[in-house]
């Protein structure tokens, strides 16, 4: 590639195109980097994109979040789930400590989907002030032992979640 | 033609990284597999664990070879620094790309989704496209020196991922857990950990061993082309002589 | 045979050892039953039986007993577990039980708690974790050698 030299007009003519080819190959390729990048600043620094909600910012949504599809976490409070003794579904609170929100959901919850742990939950916030989810995703958090020492009561150093959401 | 030293450092003392990693592997995928017991919480599939953190750090470290690497090159502009950036650029993409598939993986049987765009995937995932427009500009520069200089500036712009990758998951809100080693502590018994540490250290081996037979091909082939062309014109020269 | 080829060869043989030896290590996990088959077969002695926790059965009581109903496919089986605290256990878990079924009371009597077998995800992460990095080493020390043999080659020319 890149080895012809032009001789005749028909070659230069070639050439010229695999110029111009190889230059907007350039500018693709700057582009790629650059977009994703940008995307990368726009999505997370920006102040109005977040990956989910919490229970306190859901309570205080405005009725334009109606119809929106939005993604909400916080902590499964302990005892709340409930099943239904004939059809596959659950209703729970989720917390972030200072607000809870009511949860539905039809189906069967992540393998790891428990009380008292995090979960993150995709659908809609409903006028009746109730979450009508369609997606539960367990937030599993990064300590991890053999469940001997869980039973021992070993508590292995993590982030807080529950506070996080506040701060 | 004598081959560049650096080169033949590289010949001499690369069968010691890679059988290093083929040990250390080997003792983690035992210890990952077999000899470690389930987690509390998880079960079995957080052996995926010892398999996806080492692939996603490896392709960290990768990046950051890469990134030095490319100031070096535009500081002494030696081509055969080139021709490991490029080597390593490649290798980071494979290991980025295996990271997040392995990822995936263990996302579905954890969080029940194969993929969400939270701000650590989404980073990640920049990171492949960085490396794959990095790779893409150099196939589409003539000049092998506008090539290399161009794609070092790309990669050094690109870094700024890798911070952002790295803190995603503290100044976010994220599905994907936090650190497991950080400012906080250990958040991994020993039981679990020490599979991670053999696989992780076999991993960076395995790389460095994997970038060192790279580094060998391209400059090789660069060799090869070099020479190629100088027969051509040798024997260019030969025809208008006679 | 070049020496690569042996030392590839070796590498191969030593994942063939290791698939064989985690294969064997987790292949009593593998099998279970479904809550219908156990209903309609009998069967004695130690059995697993694979189903889901349904919705509003479950009762604990204290820290190591509980009473569900393990939904299957076609029918349900009432259990009773008695064991180490079952820590992960609640309504609408699919899990695997382990325990006998006690034919005359129609109970299935559980004394733990197994894992559900989803291996197949840990095979599938490692193998796409290891597997394009051998094929992709393979390939680039194989093109490192023909490079030189052919570097090597081309001195004759080179020597003038």
């Amino acid at each position: 590639m890149g080895e012809d030299e032009g001789e005749g007009d028909g070659k230069n003519c070639k050439s010229e195109m695999m110029v111009a080819k190889k230059k907007a190959g350039m500018i693709v390729s700057i582009l790629l980097v650059g977009g994703a990048l940008g995307y990368l600043a726009l999505g997370n620094f920006g102040e109005n994109v977040v990956y989910f909600f919490t229970p306190s910012e859901v309570k205080a949504f405005s009725t334009d979040y109606y119809q929106k599809k939005v993604r909400v976490g916080g902590m499964v409070v302990e005892g709340s789930m409930e099943t239904y003794p004939d059809r596959l579904g659950l209703t729970f609170r989720l917390t972030d400590g200072e607000a809870t929100i009511p949860v539905t959901f039809e189906g069967i919850p992540p393998d790891l989907f428990k009380e008292g742990q995090g979960a993150v939950v995709e659908g809609y916030w409903t006028n009746q002030q109730r979450f009508e989810s369609n997606l539960i995703m367990a937030k599993h958090s990064e300590d991890y032992m053999p469940i001997e020492l869980k039973r021992a009561g070993v508590e292995l150093p993590r982030k807080d979640f529950m506070k996080s959401l506040v701060e | 033609m004598t081959i560049h030293r650096v080169i033949r450092k590289v010949q001499r003392f690369e069968g010691w990284f890679g059988g290093g990693a083929l040990l250390c592997l080997i003792a983690g995928l035992y210890l990952g597999l077999i000899g470690s017991p389930p987690d509390y919480y998880q079960g079995e599939v957080v052996r995926i664990m010892y398999i996806h953190v080492p692939l996603a750090h490896t392709s960290l470290l990768g990046y950051t070879i890469l990134a030095a690497g490319s100031l070096w090159y535009l500081w002494k502009r030696d081509p055969i620094v080139d021709n490991m950036c490029q080597a390593v650029a490649a290798l980071s993409a494979v290991f980025t790309a295996l990271a997040l598939g392995t990822g995936m993986i263990w996302g579905k049987p954890t969080w029940d989704t194969w993929w969400t765009w939270d701000a650590r995937l989404t980073s990640f995932t920049v990171l492949l496209l960085i490396l794959i427009g990095y790779l893409m500009l150099r196939t589409f520069v003539d000049d092998p020196e506008k090539e290399a200089r161009y794609g070092a500036i790309l990669a050094i712009v690109g870094f700024v991922d890798l911070p952002i990758i790295h803190f995603s998951v503290e100044w976010w809100r994220t599905l994907h857990q936090p650190q497991s080693i950080s400012m906080r502590g250990v958040s991994i018994s020993s039981g679990l950990l020490v599979p991670l540490l053999f696989m992780s250290v076999g991993m960076s081996l395995l790389f460095s061993y994997m970038l060192m037979v790279r580094t060998q091909l391209l400059y090789l082939d660069r060799l090869l082309h070099a020479k190629k062309g100088r027969l051509l014109s040798q024997f260019h020269l030969s025809k208008s002589d006679s | 045979m070049t020496n690569l080829h042996r030392r590839w060869g070796g590498v191969f043989l030593v994942a063939i050892v290791f698939i064989v030896l985690t294969y064997n290590h987790y292949r009593d996990n593998l099998a279970s039953l479904a809550p219908e088959q156990v209903k309609q077969e009998t069967p004695a002695g130690e059995i697993r039986v694979l189903g889901m926790v349904q919705g509003g059965t479950l009762e604990t009581r204290g820290a190591g007993e509980a009473t569900f109903a393990l939904l299957g496919k076609s029918a349900t089986l009432p259990v009773h577990y008695q064991g180490p605290p079952p820590d992960n256990l609640r309504e609408l878990k699919i899990l695997i039980l382990i325990g006998t079924w006690n034919a005359d009371r129609q109970v299935f009597e559980a004394h733990d708690i197994g894992i559900v077998p989803n291996y197949g995800f840990i095979a599938g992460a490692y193998l796409l974790g290891l597997l394009p990095l051998a094929l992709l080493l393979f390939a680039m020390t194989r093109r490192v050698h023909s490079l030189y043999e052919e570097i090597k080659a081309s001195t004759l020319y080179e020597e003038e």
